[in-house]
């Protein structure tokens, strides 16, 4: 583990030397993302310039969901993007190689290798929209609301990187997954807004099959109301823990089936 | 007449190139359009709840109706205009690979544009039907009467090539542009959101402040997307189409003469190492 942690800090040093070679394309990336993010409260802005509340949402209440949403999002574009690259890439072009020679384990060594500092522009927007939602909500505070947010984090980032590494793993079989990735993450926006705006088939869906909704609805809510803790806390633990026993077998099986690419 | 002839027989092999290489990734391309079209019915629902939160029938003037027509309307005009066919130039640039353009006898921008035709004709034959069959189903479900007005079907696709002509001259001047950048998923997400908002992807522009409407609506980018949704919808008088049909036009005119210029400009400053 020790050794583990001391090779992610050498990665990330490693990363950042590339980084500073390109500092405005790091820029440019940043704010993408934060102009990407400021034009849909734009449009909220919009919305709510005309009714009062969505559905019993206030203005507040939406931004402080919408923020929350790009916590667990945020921290799994920073940390783990190079799955991506396993599903357009890596595994296609017979890279992949590289990682099984390493005296380290494989999932890891993709996971580490790159840090997207792109993410602070999502970062840098969940930071406004919470320091602008949480002083005028009247939040209930517990002695246990900073450990319990800690938690949700940490499994509701888990939901993310564990869907992203079933669907790159796919890649082992198909050679390339990048579609299948991209398809199964977009999903994600459905967790942006309260979930009973929508109809039970996408609730369902939303809930059980691709659990986005406990990355940011129901753990939002229980901040914001302090009401049944146990599903929306709990739920998230379990859809994270669920999900990443499930990713964890899905990739050790697709590594065994790699061929690499010959030639 | 000949001209014409050997005008098509010199691109045609580009557009067949432009079909097969579709056809053969249809997979991907159902992905992408399946994760794509979630952003629309997310904003159906948020449109929704916006009604139902309201008192009144319309909001700033569009009926839930509307806002259905306009959100999927949106979505396929945005496909049908995309274009990154000339995104590659930057890379040959780098790579020197855009020597071997050069020297074929036949002009660089055509050779993309008749394979990306190849693309979109296969993206339309995909996706144009059940998108454009989905809204008028749901406009006949809603409304019990058949709401598409053949006219401005007709101005819409007549539109809808314009702003995919813009958009395509539009992306051979990002591609030049392009290859100064390395982060290219950052350019090019900062680029496409900007070009999405001018161009009411996101919003309508007739939600925005007057003023503010007033100005995007001259510029180039509510040719690539507002123009035609608004035909489509039947929101224009015949002096309004007359003028938007002029306005896009011209964006496309000035749009070819731009991505003229950089051509020539990069031409003579381009040096190709080794070979």
């Amino acid at each position: 583990m020790r050794r583990y942690l001391r090779l992610h800090r050498i990665f990330v040093v490693q990363y950042l030397k590339r980084l500073m070679e390109y500092k405005v394309d790091f820029l440019l990336g940043a704010f993408g993302l934060l102009i990407s993010q400021a034009i849909q409260i734009l449009f909220l802005g919009v919305i709510f310039s005309q009714i009062p509340d969505l559905q019993g949402w206030t203005f507040e209440e939406i931004m402080f969901i919408f923020g929350f949403s790009l916590i667990p999002k945020s921290i799994d574009h920073l940390l783990f993007d190079n799955l991506w690259m396993v599903g357009y890439r890596i595994v296609r072009k017979g890279e992949f190689d590289k990682y099984l020679t390493r005296p380290i384990n494989s999932l890891f060594h993709v996971l580490v290798e790159n840090f997207c500092v792109d993410a602070f522009g999502e970062m840098l927007t969940c930071v406004l929209l919470l320091g602008y939602a949480i002083p005028r909500l009247n939040l209930p505070f517990y002695w246990y609301t900073i450990p319990a947010l800690i938690v949700v984090v940490i499994f509701a980032t888990m939901i993310y990187t564990s869907l992203k590494i079933m669907t790159a793993a796919i890649s082992f079989w198909t050679k390339a997954s990048g579609h299948i990735i991209h398809m199964l993450y977009m999903t994600n926006d459905f967790s942006k807004y309260p979930v009973t705006i929508y109809n039970k088939a996408v609730q369902t869906v939303i809930t059980y099959v691709i659990p986005f909704a406990f990355t940011a609805y129901f753990p939002a809510s229980w901040f914001l109301t302090g009401k049944d803790p146990l599903f929306c806390i709990g739920g998230t633990v379990i859809a994270g823990t669920v999900l990443m026993a499930i990713a964890l077998f899905v990739w050790n099986r697709g590594v065994n089936a790699y061929e690499s690419a010959g030639s | 007449m000949s001209r014409m002839k050997h005008f098509l027989r010199t691109y045609k092999p580009f557009t067949r190139a432009g079909v097969q290489e579709m056809i053969a990734y249809r997979a991907n391309f159902i992905c992408f359009f399946i994760g794509e079209i979630m952003s629309a019915f997310i904003m159906y629902f948020v449109w929704k709840a916006v009604f139902l939160s309201s008192d009144s029938e319309s909001f700033m003037g569009f009926t839930m109706e509307d806002m259905v027509v306009y959100l999927f309307i949106a979505f396929l005009t945005d496909y049908l205009t995309y274009s990154d066919g000339a995104f590659a130039v930057g890379e040959e640039i780098i790579d020197g690979s855009i020597a071997m353009r050069m020297i074929r006898p036949c002009s660089f921008e055509m050779c993309f544009l008749f394979q990306e035709l190849g693309n979109r004709l296969i993206s339309f034959a995909m996706i144009f039907v059940p998108l454009v069959g989905g809204v008028e189903i749901y406009r006949y479900a809603v409304t019990g009467a058949i709401r598409l007005d053949p006219l401005c079907f007709v101005l819409y696709l007549i539109s809808t090539v314009i702003a995919y002509m813009i958009s395509f001259y539009f992306n051979v001047c990002y591609g030049f542009m392009a290859f100064f950048f390395k982060n290219l998923w950052g350019t090019t997400l900062l680029k496409e959101t900007v070009v999405s908002f001018l161009s009411g992807g996101a919003i309508p522009l007739a939600f925005l402040p007057s003023g503010l409407a007033f100005v995007l609506d001259i510029l180039p980018f509510a040719s690539l997307r507002y123009t035609p949704i608004m035909l489509y919808m039947g929101m224009y008088s015949p002096a309004q189409i007359a003028w938007h049909l002029a306005l896009q036009l011209f964006w496309l005119l000035v749009m070819i003469g731009v991505s003229k210029l950089i051509w020539r400009s990069a031409v003579k400053h381009l040096s190709v190492q080794g070979g």
